[in-house]
């Protein structure tokens, strides 16, 4: 009962308050009058500037809240054949003249190539380095009939046996072996790799130059001449014998050195993916081992028994069925693992993150990686996915420090502001000793000193906190400002003469009035604390890797190198925020202007 | 009460607040990771007996006046840090007072010229757009400013490089002077300078846009003034209404506001120090940090306290300066 009295005696408070603000007008004329809300909102909508920032900042805020569940992200994810990928989608726009006259297609790092059946080549994609462009004139190579495509450079082989290279000369991946150069041998199979380059003999005879420091290769004795088929990760490479038995070219032991015994003599085809190995034998059947963290190893079972060949990409494997059908499964990322049904192939070419296939009748169907909208960064990472999951990082972050520092400004404003004296007083000295602290400073020592103990999710928490506790003053001066002023009003007499008690007055009555002002102030100073938490990751006192923000994804862009030669690492990311923080800010000016009539005259 | 009895009153005031801070600064000093006596005693934890180890560390402990109680630390802490002795810098090797001076100067020189630049700019700028107030050239200027104090320091940086040191190649990405210079007097000078142009356009660029709305926004307010008309009314040149009437009055509210820019000018140099690999005191804080050299991050600490508050005390200097009637509050 008596909890029921109190209400009707605030919200008579409220409304003989409503009537002083109002003044005596006849209630027949309200409907024609605009309240104050409507006035604010109106004079906000007819701003040109605030309505472009709040449709730029709302789709940015959207696209980061929504997008990243239809582009999932593995913070953890890299890959260093991926590194640096410029943006664009031509990595599968096989050229018009090669689509019906392929004669071989291979897939590299961010780029392909394929020759057509007169031996012309061809290049597309993201090319990783300038000089896979010198392709040698025809009348230097003569009539080209294989080719394959690595981490950046190109090993191709011409009617005659003779073998050519061009792209990344360095490691040694210029110096083929005389017997290669020289032409007169038949090879069977050639693969540009990691920094490597291998070529089969149809002899049997295996020759591999480049850099083998990561493959480390060792021919056991007696496979030297007995080779029919090898297949190559960037960990590993494995020889099938022409007796049908796997045999792995490196002395260590692996999970790819793991061969199940039972297939041994027994196997037709060989692929390798960066975490597993695979055989088809005779009769059909896929085994794989190694490791499985992107399903590598979950070999679909409709497919067993039918198998005829097999290849492998970095995480998926491509296989063909006896009846010319194709069918992938592995990490399907980027549609890699999508092979089209109901085309029946002739040769398949996986690698990476893609796969080419020429059909039976001649043309090239190609599914997988077609690029990336916004480039890669030095690890090999999507930055657009980056992007939308480092914006909800910085906003959420901006976010919960400007909650916790509207809350403690308006407590301590409003107390400030409302009991005046001695209290005021107080409260306004420990104001001041706050924002006499240097901010940027104390944050970095603060997050340094204290991040150092705890998990990065902690660490996140941290900085929010860090942020919100020592940004308060400002609106703790605002608010008391603001309070000053109201608490002279008449509604405010009014409702202490109705007996509110003091926090009903200062919360429920004074608050309202001053909501505008608050709200305004803290637009800015989400601006500001987005600044600031990205200013912090930059320098690396922030959120730090893998978790994505927008600060730390520029933190890899400070030299001169990166800033000319890979434009879209800190373009995209700058731009975002500086799009995000300026429509803010011009969301706060407009809605300044349209709370206060006075300053609009400025 | 005058203008003498105020300012000491701001600087007693001061003085407590420099107190409160300091006990938060050993707070931190107190909280910083690694035991100062085994940083002190070095691997000699490994060569001696565990008993001799002991003793020793009990009475370093001692030397180090650890074992006394928490206050009588901090008393002597802080005596050490006002006399000047911050301690044995791990990473330099030397004491800190030794290695403190030519950072400071570096940074301070381009903070320094940062401030000219961006005054030299700013108020001339907001006078005029407060002038031609919601003309084409205001409009523009205001949304140029909105752009400039919107956009991360690091961002403006990014595209300073990029612009000015990459696509065409005028001015040096990063350090203070030219590698192998061996130039002296106005030659190295030049050279600095040079080296100075990119991070003080950086700088300057977020603090124009600031401040000129500061100063637009001081000077519609004062143009507005019955006494503004009197002027005009009393067929004064514009010119004399503007810059002595008007201005001298907008100048209250822009003192304050810029006082918390410089002390934050002064931060966020930290930044730019980091971007363009300029050796200051920003720099060095980070490097100390990375490093774990706890004497050199505290002592930088300790200067931006005592910058911070000098920029309150020169703010009360400014008011009475530019307000007479700031005497009459309090």
């Amino acid at each position: 009962m008596r909890n029921n009295k109190k209400k009707t005696r605030r919200s008579t408070a409220a409304t003989a308050a409503q009537r002083m603000v109002l003044g005596g007008l006849p209630q027949e004329e309200e409907e024609i009058l605009q309240s104050p809300l409507q006035m604010v909102i109106s004079s906000f909508v007819r701003d040109k500037i605030a309505m472009i920032g709040v449709i730029l900042f709302t789709f940015i805020f959207l696209c980061c809240v929504f997008l990243p569940y239809f582009f999932p992200i593995d913070l953890y994810y890299q890959d260093v054949t991926q590194a640096n990928v410029a943006p664009g989608f031509g990595m599968l726009s096989v050229p018009t003249q090669l689509k019906n006259n392929a004669q071989d297609l291979s897939v590299g790092s961010s780029f392909s190539v394929g020759l057509d059946k007169d031996g012309n080549v061809y290049e597309w994609g993201t090319f990783p380095n300038e000089k896979l462009k010198n392709i040698p004139s025809t009348s230097e190579t003569g009539k080209l009939v294989q080719i394959s495509a690595g981490l950046d450079h190109i090993v191709a082989v011409n009617e005659d046996g003779q073998v050519f290279t061009w792209g990344n000369d360095r490691m040694g991946l210029a110096s083929i072996p005389m017997e290669l150069r020289s032409g007169g041998n038949d090879i069977k199979q050639i693969l540009a790799g990691y920094q490597i380059s291998l070529a089969l003999t149809e002899d049997g005879e295996m020759y591999n130059w480049g850099s083998d420091y990561l493959l480390s290769i060792t021919y056991p004795e007696g496979v030297q001449g007995n080779i029919d088929k090898f297949a190559a990760s960037t960990n590993i490479v494995m020889a099938l014998t022409k007796d049908g038995e796997v045999v792995p070219l490196t002395n260590k032991t692996s999970a790819y050195t793991n061969i199940p015994e039972e297939i041994q003599g027994n196997v037709v085809d060989l692929a390798l993916t960066d975490e597993s190995a695979a055989a088809v034998t005779a009769d059909g059947t896929v085994y794989a081992w190694g490791n499985n963290i992107k399903k590598t190893l979950d070999i679909p079972e409709e497919i067993q028994g039918q198998v005829v060949s097999l290849t492998g990409g970095r995480y998926h494997y491509t296989a063909i069925l006896q009846d010319g059908t194709v069918y992938s499964w592995g990490d399907n990322t980027h549609g890699q693992a999508d092979a089209p049904s109901g085309t029946t192939v002739a040769s398949v070419d996986s690698g990476y993150y893609a796969n080419y296939a020429i059909t039976q009748d001649g043309t090239v169907v190609a599914w997988g990686l077609k690029g990336y909208l916004m480039g890669t960064d030095a690890l090999g990472r999507d930055l657009f996915r980056r992007i939308l999951v480092g914006g909800r990082m910085t906003m959420t972050v901006g976010a919960i420090a400007v909650i916790i520092s509207s809350f403690i400004g308006i407590v301590i404003g409003g107390i400030s502001g409302y009991k005046g004296g001695k209290v005021d007083n107080l409260l306004m000295r420990l104001t001041e000793i706050v924002s006499s602290i240097p901010f940027l400073p104390f944050c970095i020592i603060l997050s340094s000193i204290l991040g150092n103990k705890i998990s990065e999710t902690q660490r996140i928490i941290l900085i929010m906190c860090i942020l919100g506790l020592l940004s308060w003053p400002g609106i703790a001066r605002l608010v008391r400002g603001s309070v000053l002023a109201e608490r002279e009003q008449e509604f405010v007499t009014a409702a202490k003469a109705l007996g509110v008690r003091e926090l009903g007055i200062i919360f429920r009555h004074i608050l309202p009035n001053i909501i505008t002002v608050i709200i305004v102030n803290a637009t800015l100073s989400f601006a500001t604390c987005m600044l600031t938490e990205s200013s912090l990751s930059f320098i690396g006192f922030g959120v730090n890797e893998p978790n994505a923000t927008w600060g730390n994804m520029l933190t890899g862009a400070q030299n001169g190198q990166v800033i000319e030669n890979y434009w879209w690492r800190w373009v995209f990311p700058a731009l975002m925020l500086g799009i995000c923080t300026i429509s803010i800010n011009c969301i706060g000016d407009g809605l300044r202007d349209a709370i206060d009539p006075k300053s609009k005259e400025r | 009460m005058g203008k003498g009895r105020y300012l000491l009153k701001r600087l007693i005031y001061i003085i407590f607040v420099f107190f409160i801070i300091s006990i938060l600064m050993f707070a931190i000093y107190k909280s910083m990771p690694g035991d100062p006596v085994e940083i002190m005693l070095g691997d000699s934890k490994t060569t001696m007996k565990p008993d001799a180890y002991q003793a020793l560390y009990d009475k370093t402990r001692e030397s180090l006046g650890l074992d006394e109680p928490l206050p009588v630390q901090y008393l002597s802490w802080m005596g050490n840090m006002l006399t000047g002795e911050f301690g044995y810098s791990t990473q330099y090797k030397q004491e800190v007072i030794n290695i403190i001076g030519a950072p400071m100067a570096n940074t301070v020189i381009l903070n320094i010229l940062t401030m000219f630049v961006v005054f030299i700019i700013a108020v001339p700028l907001g006078i005029l757009t407060a002038v031609r107030k919601n003309g084409v050239f205001d409009k523009t200027v205001q949304v140029l400013t909105i752009v400039g104090y919107s956009i991360p320091t690091f961002i403006i940086a990014l595209l300073a490089i990029f612009l000015l040191a990459v696509k065409i190649p005028i001015f040096p990405i990063s350090g203070v002077r030219s590698a192998g210079s061996t130039a002296t007097g106005l030659a190295a000078a030049l050279d600095m300078l040079r080296h100075m142009v990119l991070p003080v356009l950086v700088m300057s660029v977020s603090g124009i846009g600031g401040i000129t709305r500061y100063v637009r926004a001081a000077m519609i307010d004062v143009l507005r003034m019955d006494y503004i008309k009197t002027a005009r009314a009393k067929g004064l040149r514009e010119k004399t209404v503007i810059y002595i009437h008007a201005f001298r009055n907008a100048l209250i509210p822009v003192v304050t506001i810029t006082t918390w820019w410089i002390i934050g000018l002064f931060g966020g140099s930290i930044v730019i120090e980091s971007v363009f690999l300029w050796p200051g005191l920003g720099k060095m804080l980070i490097d100390g940090l990375m490093q774990r050299d706890f004497a050199v991050v505290l002592t930088m600490q300790m200067f931006y306290v005592v910058l911070s508050l000098a920029g309150n005390v020169i703010m009360d200097i400014a008011y009475t300066l530019v307000d007479p009637r700031v005497r009459l509050e309090n």
